[in-house]
């Protein structure tokens, strides 16, 4: 006797999804085998974006590859900016004043609420709901408003340098931003009424994509994505660099609030404590911050010794790591970038066997990728 | 699933709809909260630090090159000769705004403070060409040449003096020579030096002097304006 | 229809003359006009307000370029889709491709026609009408399967199918949760379902309030048919972030136009019907319009209807801009495990309710107690 599902064979379906499509983030790609709305497998396909960027870093100098690291995760080029700084400064011993590194604390933290505020916003809006993401484009005007006062940009910024940052701090920048942060310390409940603990959001995400600890290892997620699988792993703490160690802060893991750990609505609820925590160390660091100079003094014609170092910080979307090598010219011998969201993409094919089509995004966006990191 | 899980779960799908709701009911009732500024019409005030199109006073720069050469992206363009008194002249300054990426980097390296950003940031154009900004407005080619004929008047002019300072010290004895050096050696400059001062001083255009005479010059550019 | 052209040839002695079926059939395309100039003017500036909403709730300020605050907007979004190249993909299958767009909103239109929008304003009094009107938005997942298929694109099939599937699952606690007002009418027609909301009880007399049951089934009713017309937290035919823009995605131009007045038009049908079957209907509070002369009273019952029925479509498009969407299978889960339930469970409540006190609601109860 045959089953009815037997008797009508059914085909697998194979969807390009991506790389134009809405909510893949950028120009990833996704080949979706299908059973009707059921993914057999999903293969990510990288590399619509791939500027060589780790090329350029070897053909120009130290200080010029600084506006590019800018284009490494555009939402948070504060970060790719001091990381390259602080991996350039270990290389070549460069001792930075204690007031740029303050300032760069202060910088890389805005940056990553407001790179927090976009994966929100988007992984809301790929959800369905729209209304949460124009509040945290809202919330991330103010933030861009603060970094066009410090170095007048607002969406790359190339603040840092070598030896320190490109200018102090503006008159009354430190008032602003405690403004700011008495302003959206309350708006962060606000998204948790409004979406996070909805009902129809909470079933879109929990026991979807679970990571376990032991694969998040194995996989070498870093950042958020970790530390939604509960490890509670932070580079600002567990490496510590920069000015973090006198600064407090917990390192928030996911907790399987809704279900297993690991899941989606663990890798954003992780999200949206650390903008929490962000909130913190920024309070810390204002109140800390001293006074003097901020750029170290770096020849002009910089030549860091010949040598090889490899330095690794806490950029929003996980670990963004610089190796470089030296042959005491001006420009590296070679460069790499080591990036979280291109590490993540591993992860992806796994995870999303047996999802739903709608999952998919759910994952991309729970992921927080993005496309210029993984590509570079 | 249990009876009672059943309608917890139904109550709280009431729940946190109602609390959603009422979050963006607030919103959408608060006229207040509308944050968009109406863009043609209101435009907000870019900050002192402001990255927009790069702006290069030619008249004070000194064709050093180091915007050139920290530009991460190759778009400064400059072109310069030697001018008859020793001091580069510019021959062309170009800016591709289409290629710039607004680092500053070139900005912090100019060591005149000459280069610039502008508050500027409006630019549409069909036409990849109007993304370049020049800053000499003359024909390369033409100041080129005006330059190599001021050095080529001021090298014969030097040549003359020479010529003339050897007659003359074959003429007097050596000890008069001596003291009359610096005088004649100032006057046989002249011709080539107010040409010269014109074109640095000249804050618009910033045409190095014409090969006409300076005071023809002089007068062309303030028809220049 | 006929009564109304016989009552016409009798009181105008001019077309006295006329034969009987000419006035008739006049009749019936004259109120097919009106009634399709209100569903477009209603499609326009409901997408117009439907953004304004979304505007406020965005803390925007929405579309305010076009005529005075924008409202003119829609004017300009029409010519654009008119003017639009018409694009049919080359591998499509033409006849369906260009049917679909017409059926969907053929679909949604002709629930137009038994909508009780006044005293007698009603296009056609039907004696099935709630009914039909079930019938005929079902038709809807003809158009919009036909869509799907017929684009010969996956994202549009899938979305077909995902309308097919919702839109058949929805129709059985739609259907269940209206049951309460015919039951309580004791017809099917939607005259005599606003008719037994009056009363000079005011609101009281409105099903909303006639049993705790009723007062359920209205909120069921109102959630089963925002799932029915692809509002938002049950979007997902044409979920823009997973399925691009779903069926109507190889759609441009004018037949893009027809599935937006479609959408539009269901949003109305389903917020008239909430209002006619629920919220009183044309029932001024009150007051008694059907005592008023009959220009006045159509006027006045008119204006009431719509504005408790635009007052429907706003929360439809408040809880549109707040919710995020269902996935497809919770979807399902959703129709089958809660509100069909649900609704049967409330059909009873009230089925008894009517036994038990004789088809009285709790305020004629507590009016009766009172004296």
């Amino acid at each position: 006797m045959t089953t009815p599902a037997e008797a009508l064979p059914t085909q697998e379906m194979l969807i390009n999804m991506g790389p134009q499509h809405p909510s893949t983030h950028g120009v990833l790609r996704v080949l979706l085998r299908t059973d009707g709305e059921v993914v057999v497998n999903a293969k990510p396909d990288v590399g619509y974006l791939h500027r060589a960027l780790e090329k350029i870093g070897e053909r120009v100098t130290y200080a010029q590859f600084m506006p590019f690291t800018d284009r490494l995760d555009y939402l948070a080029s504060m970060n790719c900016n001091c990381a390259w700084a602080w991996a350039v400064e270990k290389l070549a011993g460069i001792e930075v004043p204690e007031r740029a590194e303050y300032i760069r604390v202060i910088v890389a933290e805005l940056n990553r609420i407001s790179s927090h505020l976009i994966a929100f916003g988007s992984f809301t809006a790929d959800m369905g709901a729209f209304t949460p993401f124009l509040y945290s484009i809202r919330e991330r005007e103010r933030v861009n408003d603060l970094f066009e006062e410090i170095c007048g940009n607002r969406l790359t910024y190339n603040f840092a340098r070598i030896g320190g940052v490109s200018a102090d701090l503006p008159q009354g920048f430190l008032e602003k931003t405690k403004e700011f942060l008495d302003y959206f310390e309350p708006k962060i409940p606000e998204y948790n009424n409004l979406i996070s603990y909805n009902k129809i959001f909470l079933h879109r995400l929990a026991n979807v994509a679970v990571v376990t600890a032991e694969e998040a290892v194995a996989y070498g997620l870093t950042g958020p994505n970790l530390r939604g699988s509960g490890v509670a792993f932070d580079l600002r703490r567990d490496e510590p660099y920069s000015v973090y160690p006198k600064l407090e802060f917990n390192v928030c893991v996911g907790t399987g609030e809704r279900g297993q750990v690991g899941d989606c609505f663990d890798r954003y609820m992780v999200r949206i404590n650390e903008m929490r925590e962000s909130v913190k160390i920024l309070r810390q660091a204002i109140a800390q911050i001293p006074e003097g100079p901020v750029l170290a003094k770096v020849p002009r014609l910089f030549k860091p010794p010949a040598g090889e170092v490899y330095f690794r910080s806490e950029c929003p979307r996980g670990e963004t790591g610089f190796y470089v090598i030296s042959d005491g010219t001006v420009n590296p011998y070679r460069l790499k970038i080591r990036t979280g969201s291109f590490v993540t993409m591993n992860v992806f094919e796994k995870v999303t066997k047996g999802l739903m089509i709608a999952d998919i995004v759910a994952v991309i966006g729970s992921f927080d990728i993005i496309l210029p990191e993984i590509d570079r | 699933m249990g009876l009672k899980q059943y309608i917890a779960d139904i109550v709280e799908a009431v729940v946190t709809t109602a609390k959603g709701m009422r979050i963006t009911a607030r919103y959408g009732v608060d006229a207040k909260e509308e944050i968009t500024q109406q863009y043609p019409e209101v435009r907000r005030e870019p900050s002192e630090r402001f990255r927009g199109f790069l702006h290069n006073d030619i008249a004070r720069c000194t064709s050093c090159t180091m915007c050139v050469k920290v530009c991460p992206v190759d778009c400064i363009s400059l072109e310069a000769v030697r001018g008859a008194d020793k001091k580069m002249v510019l021959a062309s300054y170009d800016i591709n705004i289409g290629r710039c990426m607004y680092c500053g980097l070139c900005v912090e390296a100019c060591p005149t403070k000459c280069l610039t950003h502008t508050s500027g940031y409006e630019k549409a154009s069909v036409d990849r060409g109007e993304l370049i900004l020049h800053f000499v407005h003359e024909d390369p080619a033409e100041i080129k040449a005006r330059v190599a004929k001021q050095v080529a008047e001021a090298a014969a002019k030097a040549a003359e003096a020479a010529k003339a300072a050897e007659a003359a010290k074959a003429a007097e004895s050596p000890k008069m020579t001596e003291s009359l050096r610096p005088g004649k050696a100032e006057g046989s400059i002249v011709p080539a030096a107010p040409a010269f001062a014109a074109a640095v001083g000249n804050p618009g255009g910033g045409n190095p002097g014409g090969p006409k005479a300076p005071d023809a010059a002089k007068e062309e550019w303030e028809k220049k304006g | 229809m006929e009564a109304l052209a016989r009552s016409l040839v009798s009181a105008v002695p001019a077309i006295a003359g006329v034969p009987l079926w000419t006035v008739t059939l006049l009749m019936m395309v004259l109120s097919a006009a009106v009634l399709l100039a209100f569903a477009l003017t209603f499609g326009g500036l409901g997408s117009y307000v439907l953004r304004k909403v979304a505007g406020d709730i965005q803390v925007r300020i929405g579309p305010n370029r076009v005529g005075p605050y924008g409202l003119l907007q829609f004017l300009a979004d029409g010519a654009k889709l008119l003017l639009k190249e018409d694009i049919i993909p080359a591998k499509a299958d033409r006849f369906l491709f260009i049917l679909a767009p017409y059926l969907v909103f053929v679909g949604s239109f002709a629930a137009f026609v038994v909508l009780p929008f006044g005293v007698g304003l009603t296009a056609s009094d039907l004696n099935i009408g709630v009914y039909y009107v079930m019938a005929v938005t079902s038709l809807v997942v003809v158009g919009i399967l036909m869509a799907g298929w017929a684009s010969n694109n996956k994202w549009a099939l899938l979305g077909g199918m995902r309308a097919a599937a919702q839109i058949v699952s929805y129709e059985i606690p739609v259907g269940m949760a209206i049951m309460p007002a015919v039951l309580i009418a004791g017809s099917l027609s939607l005259q005599d379902i606003v008719r037994s909301q009056g009363g000079l009880l005011g609101i009281f007399g409105w099903n909303l309030f006639h049993n705790p049951f009723t007062f359920f089934s209205f909120f069921l009713y109102f959630t089963a048919a925002q799932a029915e017309t692809n509002q938002t937290p049950f979007d997902i035919p044409e979920a823009e972030s997973e399925l691009v823009s779903g069926y109507n995605v190889e759609y441009s131009g004018i037949r893009y136009a027809f599935f937006f007045l479609a959408e539009f038009g269901d949003m109305f049908v389903v917020a008239a019907l909430a209002t006619a079957c629920f919220l009183g209907g044309w029932h001024v509070p009150f007051f008694r319009a059907e005592a008023l002369p009959a220009l006045w009273g159509n006027l006045l019952s008119l204006a009431v209807f719509l504005i408790k029925a635009f007052a429907l479509v706003l929360v439809m498009m408040w809880v549109r801009w707040t919710l995020p969407r269902l996935r497809v299978d919770q979807l399902m889960r959703m129709s089958w495990k809660y509100l069909v339930p649900l609704t049967f469970v409330n059909l009873l409540g009230v089925s008894l309710w009517l036994l038990i006190f004789k088809g009285k609601g709790i305020p004629a109860l507590i009016a009766s107690l009172i004296g």
